[in-house]
């Protein structure tokens, strides 16, 4: 019982940090910027925001939405994978492998295309990712549930499919019209505000209340469907719930950040790490950690070149995956891929 | 309570028949061996009795009420099933492993755990031996370690029926022995225990009944004594035995063929 209160001492502390980073990470994110402002400006608009002025202009209605929205991709992402991860038993999952940016990318290279006004891109975004989703879904249900397998191959033909859609797109759109379809792809939260993010909100909402329902299911599964059938879980409730929140999750991140990869896939692990294979826990710490990660990682996009933006998907893959590297595939780490 | 009927059963596998008109009762408290050859549809059975898989004839009635009939975490209170194929991802530890078992003792959206659930998983823990390994990693734990630590979240799911898929496979005699002691005690406490088993003797030495499947078909279900006659394994295995008895206890033996 002491060591257990111990772990728990321990566990309680981690979730304290975590939950700390996250406004440490967005108040980073409000010094950083395009248009060069000092620090004590920043803190003077944060602290008076009715006073007007250039800086209380930029920090309340660019920096603010914007690390707001960062958190929000970051936690949507991690969580998302965190689920798929679980479901599926596999840590090789990202929350893309349902076709989610897949869809919403060709969708968005097809508006492009169409000459569909930037307003509503994300929006057909948003439908696309959700839509490919339930399409992979279906083509993957077996008995009342789905199957795993199936899940996985459907989602990376019909991946594949979606991608050759978008280049076929870029080769006929050339340079020109090409940029915006290809900005989408990296992943970026340039000129993103307030509007999109309460336009995404609701569905983000929805898909955390279902994440939060699946988690004790998802709990009981980590031990295998034999394992959880038997201690009384709904297999095929689970899968769909799981499903359902995270194709609304990713489909959230998408409509408001393009692709931004390698946060749902290594989030989780690292959330698993800190605070065990519990799913209430490592989702709760998935969420936590992806929401300090991304704004700190959008932070660094903009501030490594200004005035120029580093697309966030291009600066994840390269600072993250060299730490995913030597976090995991040290010889010591690599038979602990799934779990800790 | 824990009264197993089991009424002109039929399984299929896909279109094939795998076990045809299998009838038996197991009362309170039993302990029931399985044996048969590989493919005979003994982890099959447990899975019907446990109301996995639909027979596609018959019923299996516990304590008079169709298992089928039962809703998912109702039927978890009744009957429990650990299957050879349970494992536990890097970093769990035994407590949680055991704790698990506790699921169908909340709405199944509820985080929370209860006093009851504790205490539960505790005495679980401590039936088995495994108290002072709760906070281990089960990775860390050796095979029989894992089996043992299984059965406690099956006792801590206080179910009155427990099945057991082959739960001393890959296990040293000293293991194995204590898994068959551990079976024993807990269907001295009531709780009636299906269990797979590959040795014939472990069988003979723990069971009350043996349940032989054979030829698509219960073969026998009896007393050791005579579930394990020579001619009954002859038919069930396709090769002969011979049978003794060493101090009351059946021990049977394949013959070498020729």
């Amino acid at each position: 019982m002491l060591a257990s209160r111990r772990l728990a001492g321990r566990r309680a502390l981690t979730f304290a940090a975590l939950a700390a980073a996250v406004p440490a990470a967005m108040v980073l994110g409000l010094f950083v910027g395009g248009s060069a402002l000092a620090p004590r400006d920043v803190l003077a608009a944060l602290l008076h925001p009715n006073a007007g002025g250039d800086a209380g202009a930029i920090v309340w209605a660019l920096r603010l939405p914007r690390v707001a929205i960062a958190a929000c991709v970051g936690a949507a992402l991690a969580v998302s994978g965190a689920l798929l991860q679980g479901l599926l038993r596999n840590p090789l999952v990202d929350p893309f492998l349902t076709g989610v940016s897949a869809g919403a990318g060709a969708a968005i290279a097809l508006a492009v295309v169409a000459g569909v006004a930037a307003g509503f891109v994300p929006a057909i975004g948003f439908a696309a990712g959700l839509g490919t989703a339930l399409l992979v879904a279906f083509l993957a249900r077996r008995g009342g549930g789905v199957d795993p397998e199936r899940l996985i191959l459907a989602g990376i033909s019909l991946s594949a499919l979606f991608s050759a859609i978008v280049a076929l797109v870029l080769v006929r759109l050339g340079r020109e019209g090409g940029d915006a379809v290809l900005a989408w792809l990296a992943g970026s939260l340039a000129s993103r505000g307030w509007h999109e993010l309460l336009a995404t909100a609701p569905y983000a909402l929805a898909g955390t209340v279902l994440a939060a329902l699946a988690a004790p299911s998802l709990n009981a599964l980590r031990l295998g469907a034999g394992i959880a059938k038997a201690v009384g879980v709904d297999i095929a409730r689970t899968q769909w719930l799981v499903l359902g929140a995270a194709a609304l999750l990713t489909a959230a991140a998408v409509a408001l950040a393009g692709i931004v990869g390698f946060v749902g896939l290594i989030v989780p692990h690292v959330a698993r790490r800190l605070v065990g294979t519990d799913a209430r826990a490592s989702l709760v710490a998935a969420a936590l950690l992806g929401a300090a990660f991304v704004p700190l990682a959008d932070a660094l996009a903009r501030s490594i070149a200004p005035p120029t933006e580093i697309p966030l998907g291009v600066l994840l893959a390269f600072v993250g995956v060299p730490t995913f590297l030597y976090l995991y595939l040290r010889p010591a780490g690599a038979t602990r891929l799934w779990g800790m | 309570m824990g009264h197993v009927a089991l009424r002109g059963l039929r399984l299929s596998a896909g279109a094939r028949t795998l076990l045809e008109g299998v009838t038996f009762d197991a009362l309170p408290g039993e302990l029931i061996a399985i044996v048969g050859p590989n493919g005979a549809g003994k982890t099959t059975l447990l899975r019907a009795i446990a109301g996995f898989v639909a027979p596609a004839r018959g019923d299996v009635l516990l304590d008079g009420v169709a298992v089928e009939a039962l809703g998912t975490r109702a039927r978890a209170r009744a009957v429990t099933l650990i299957g050879s194929d349970a494992a536990a991802p890097a970093g769990t530890a035994v407590r949680e492993v055991v704790a698990t078992g506790r699921f169908a003792y909340r709405p199944w959206w509820d985080w929370s755990t209860t006093q009851d659930d504790a205490l539960a998983v505790e005495s679980a823990l401590e039936r088995v031996g495994l108290a002072a390994f709760a906070e281990r990693d089960f990775d860390t734990l050796s095979s029989g370690e894992r089996q043992r630590a299984w059965l406690a979240l099956a006792l801590a799911q206080n179910a009155r029926l427990v099945l057991l898929d082959e739960p001393t496979s890959h296990l040293d005699p000293r293991y194995a022995q204590e898994m068959l002691r551990l079976m024993r005690g807990i269907a001295r406490d009531g709780t009636t225990a299906f269990v797979v088993l590959h040795d014939l003797n472990e069988a003979a030495a723990i069971a009350d009944r043996v349940a032989v499947l054979g030829d698509g078909a219960l073969l026998a279900f009896a007393p050791p004594a005579h579930a394990l006659a020579p001619e009954v394994l002859q038919r069930a295995f396709g090769v002969a035995f011979e049978r003794d008895t060493v101090a009351g206890v059946t021990r049977v033996f394949p013959l070498a063929s020729a």
